[in-house]
């Protein structure tokens, strides 16, 4: 905790150069500003009240004060659909990939919320979890639309500090264990990505990412923050190989929390790191898209055979989820050249959000380990089978959501020249089935117990899979509204 | 027009989903729903087939835009070649299902996963689109694997898991190569008539297409030396699924090899061919020798496929080497054999599950006068086994003939696999004198012969068998219309 504090002193210390460095007038912007950022500001609304209701001893209220702040949330960003702007002296940016951002973050959480409903219901500070989950996504949407090193360290933080909060919600050692893990681990990448970003700095002479072009000549300093960017966001992004806190956390943790654990800051660390490698020249030193192609071939390959060796489903989930990573970071490296990089990012952001939140949900039904799921689909069919449609998205199965996902990142990949990182990508999806078979096989043997009923739970997968299948069925509608 | 071939692809899967939803059903409902949608199955391919394939082109297509941006559609449609499959495949899975009414052990996943099975085997034949191929294709693999580990013998759980890891990785290579085919084609599309009608690869790509797809092709045909999950997979696997391995699943590797490795990389096929030849020729002999060697029954019929399917191999090399009239003449035989190999391997290995289902063995040795204590079993597999060592008359004959033929204009020394006649001949006559003549063994003594719903199910694949034999053309009118247009 001491090292986040410092951390964050380190922050504002660097925000006020930051607005030092871009002068005066930010008052006259501040009604545009603050217009720009409203569903920002509506999610801390939402948390806010949710603590109130919460210390009024009104948990009851909290639960669905927070899913229509979120839903609210949601709506004030549609209007923002088109935008291409910054907000706070272009510290912020309203641009395509913050916008989609807010738009599959916002009803993701509020899924979470629901799920996370099942598990804390009844027990004291109830309306807390809800609360630390909206401020928590209010960290990921900074990054995601992060325009400033500050914006980044402040996203990351904000993003981790609810994090650790909600892991160790159970009290219990595992949870304990999880959480200080996940601290120790988030205070150490954070401190290296404050102190490489100050190279960053240090050549710039601004904080903005806008001005990274300026590191064209710099290598070292370049190269130096580069590492500490990939540290920083790697690690809340669970990409290998700094992803040894997930399978711990997400074990530990509530399974709602692993859940929003596995979207919810992850996609906005993905998102925060376009955000810094789309100004950074990629010509210095063997060029970033190089290095996070290696990363992206490191995460799959690591992931998938990690995921294979687990008996315990959520930590399978947990190395699908760091494989999932390593998939994303496709589209990341086609940024600089690819045309299907945004769309691709989008699209494979919505449908992971909703398969793996479903996949979480029938986890939170059936149980933990994989002897849970002998038997589930016969004893639930509807449920198993919605269970085997998330775990085949997740492979990659034409026509669901997962499949159009991964089908646009190879896409965006092969465009931006990287044949080879494609090819590598689709072995990996290949690979993969062997792992979510793995769940459901014994899937159909003999039932041993039926599983928890929970209606909340169940509307959240229903949910999840509505959006599997129609994101996967529909993508051309949803194409045309990206581009 | 009623879009016939979605319906009949999607008929079964339908009928998958009711029994789903009808979770506490009965063996006997279970049993009613998938004969009923299978037979209906039957008559929507039989529809099919009487609407036919003019002009020898793709016809009947259907066509849903998905993606379009990314050239995604869902496409399916029919020609010469995949007519006769799509009716084969829905007369097996019919009378396998009629077989399978006796089986009481989770009769509802069974026969879900056969109607699966059967919209999968459908739909690979009838794609259009490299996409909608690839998923059906996989998702056979995926069906078989339960059908193996939830209702074979013994050593199921292996054979499962040998079958599954063999055809997963089998397929890899050809995602690459349907890859490569997007990226060379412009506009980038999916649509497999796309690739047929111009071959957007050339030079060392196509090869290399064609080595990925050869590998996947090769695995599921299966072609020595990647044969090896096959006797395993039918020694485990239940009767009926046996049938549909056998009799289905295994031309879809002959199909896909006609499909996309001759229509798609004609040139390289070309330059290839008198490898592929050489080594079909080898699958063939060494599979006959195999069964040689067999002394249970069921292995024994695997290891003829290995050597019928190397026919089938030889006659595609063949085709791709030749000039269009010989082409026609290798690939009619080609295609004639996998719907031959489909009716006489699956009255084999139907036959063989009815006599392990009343003796409790298939080792050779401890049957023995079969003819005299089950006359109806007896001669039926005798008729199927003289089909299967291509006597003339039945079934396997014209189509061998013309494969023959066709190797001699183009390589005669390859002729040489004509022994594989002779040594499965032999391997024929060995075992029905071991099991079908001679003394009454102690396994043998006492069955019952053929009941009704065994007669139902092996009948018509044997009066088929009798049918394509003597009267062949009316199959090969219909598959002579498109091999004789099949290249540019």
């Amino acid at each position: 905790m001491i090292a986040s504090g410092f951390a964050l002193l380190q922050g504002m210390e660097g925000m006020q150069q930051g607005m030092e460095g871009t002068g005066g007038g930010a008052e006259m912007q501040m009604g545009r500003d603050l217009a720009l950022i409203a569903p920002e500001i509506a999610v801390v609304l939402t948390a806010v009240g949710a603590l109130i209701f919460e210390m009024l001893r009104l948990p009851r209220v909290a639960l669905p004060f927070t899913v229509i702040g979120l839903l609210v949330a949601t709506g004030l960003t549609l209007p923002l659909l088109g935008t291409e702007t910054t907000a706070f002296m272009d510290t912020f940016r309203i641009d395509p990939l913050s916008v989609w951002a807010k738009l599959v973050l916002l009803p993701a959480t509020a899924l979470c919320v629901v799920l996370a409903h099942g598990e804390v219901k009844d027990t004291d500070r109830e309306g807390t979890v809800y609360a630390l989950l909206s401020f928590t996504t209010v960290g990921a949407l900074a990054l995601a639309g992060a325009g400033d090193a500050m914006f980044v360290v402040l996203g990351v933080l904000l993003a981790s500090l609810g994090s650790f909060a909600l892991v160790a919600y159970p009290r219990d050692d595992r949870s304990t264990e999880a959480a200080m893990k996940y601290l120790v681990f988030g205070s150490v990448t954070s401190a290296v990505m404050i102190f490489g970003l100050t190279y960053w700095y240090g050549a710039t002479a601004s904080t903005l990412l806008s001005e990274l072009g300026g590191l064209e000549g710099v290598p070292l300093a370049g190269a130096a923050g580069l590492v500490a960017v990939l540290v920083g966001l790697g690690y809340k992004a669970a990409i290998a190989p700094f992803h040894f806190w997930a399978p711990d956390a997400y074990d530990g943790a509530p399974l709602s929390v692993a859940a929003y654990l596995s979207v919810v800051p992850k996609v906005g660390a993905i998102f925060g790191l376009v955000q810094v490698l789309r100004d950074l020249p990629a010509s210095g030193a063997a060029g970033w898209p190089l290095v996070v192609a290696i990363l992206a071939v490191l995460s799959m390959t690591y992931g998938n055979l990690a995921a294979l060796a687990q008996e315990n489903v959520v930590r399978l989930l947990a190395y699908s989820s760091i494989a999932q990573s390593g998939y994303f970071l496709l589209g990341v490296v086609a940024w600089e050249r690819g045309e299907l990089a945004l769309p691709s990012l989008v699209v494979f952001a919505a449908a992971y959000a909703a398969m793996n939140i479903g996949a979480f949900a029938v986890v939170m039904l059936a149980g933990r380990d994989l002897d849970d799921f002998a038997g589930l689909g016969r004893s639930a069919p509807a449920t198993g089978a919605a269970m085997v449609v998330f775990l085949i998205s997740l492979v990659g199965v034409p026509p669901l959501a997962g499949f159009v996902g991964k089908f646009l990142l190879f896409g965006a990949a092969i465009e931006a020249g990287f044949l080879w990182l494609a090819v590598i990508a689709i072995l990996n999806s290949v690979l993969s089935l062997a792992v979510y078979l793995k769940v459901v096989v014994p899937m159909y043997r003999t039932p041993k117990e039926a599983p928890k009923h929970s209606g909340p739970v169940r509307a959240v997968w229903i949910l999840a899979l509505a959006a599997t299948v129609s994101i996967g069925l529909a993508t051309q509608i949803l194409l045309g509204r990206i581009a | 027009m009623l879009p016939m071939v979605s319906i009949t692809t999607f008929l079964p899967l339908l009928g998958a989903a009711l029994l789903v939803a009808l979770r506490g059903a009965t063996p006997r409902v279970a049993h009613g729903v998938g004969i009923a949608t299978s037979g209906l199955t039957l008559l929507g391919a039989a529809w099919i087939w009487a609407r036919g394939a003019p002009g020898g082109g793709f016809s009947q297509v259907e066509e849903i835009p998905w993606i379009p941006s990314l050239g995604a559609a869902y496409r399916v449609g029919v020609d010469g070649i995949s007519l006769p499959l799509v009716l084969m495949t829905t007369i097996l899975f019919f009378v396998s299902l009629v077989y399978s009414a006796r089986v009481r052990e989770r009769a509802g996943s069974y026969v879900a996963l056969f109607l699966l099975l059967e919209t999968a085997s459908i739909g690979t034949f009838v794609a259009l689109d490299a996409i909608v191929f690839y998923v059906f294709f996989e998702v056979t693999l995926v069906g078989m694997y339960f059908v193996i580990a939830g209702w074979g013998y013994e050593g199921r759980g292996r054979a499962a898991l040998t079958f599954f890891l063999y055809t997963l990785l089998g397929s890899l290579p050809l995602l690459l190569a349907i890859l490569g085919l997007y990226l060379a084609s412009e506009p980038n599309t999916f649509d497999m008539r796309s690739y047929i009608n111009s071959p957007p690869l050339s030079g060392l790509a196509a090869m290399l297409a064609l080595i990925a797809m050869l590998v996947t092709f090769f695995v599921k045909i299966p072609v020595f030396p990647v044969h090896t999950w096959l006797p395993l997979a039918h020694t485990e696997a239940p009767t009926a699924g046996s049938v549909i391995l056998a009799g289905v699943l295994l031309k879809l590797g002959t199909y896909g090899l006609i499909r996309f490795a001759l229509q798609m990389t004609p040139d390289a096929f070309r330059a290839a061919a008198p490898y592929v030849a050489a080594l079909a020729v080898f699958s063939a002999l060494y599979g006959a020798f195999v069964a040689l060697a067999q002394t249970d029954l069921k292995r024994l019929i695997a290891y003829t496929s290995v050597n019928h399917m190397g026919y089938v191999v030889l006659g595609v090399a063949v085709a791709a080497a030749a000039d269009p009239g010989v082409r026609a003449l290798a690939l009619d035989g080609a295609v004639l054999q996998m719907v031959a190999h489909g009716f006489v391997t699956g009255a084999l290995f139907l036959l063989v599950g009815m006599l392990q289902e009343r003796a409790h063995t298939r080792e050779m040795g401890k049957l023995g006068a079969l003819l005299r204590t089950v006359p109806g079993l007896g001669w039926a597999f005798v008729l199927a086994a003289f089909a299967s060592l291509g006597l003339p008359g039945l079934a396997h004959f014209p189509a061998e003939f013309q494969v023959f033929l066709g190797t001699f204009y183009v390589y005669p020394v390859a002729v040489v696999v004509v022994l594989g006649i002779a040594v499965t001949a032999g391997l024929y006559l060995r075992a029905m004198q071991a099991s079908f003549l001679g003394e009454t063994s102690e396994a043998s003594a006492g069955m019952k012969d053929l009941g009704a719903r065994e007669w139902l199910a092996a009948a018509p694949l044997l009066v088929l068998t009798v049918v394509l034999g003597v009267a062949p053309f009316l199959v090969l009118d219909v598959v002579h219309a498109t091999t004789e247009v099949l290249l540019p």
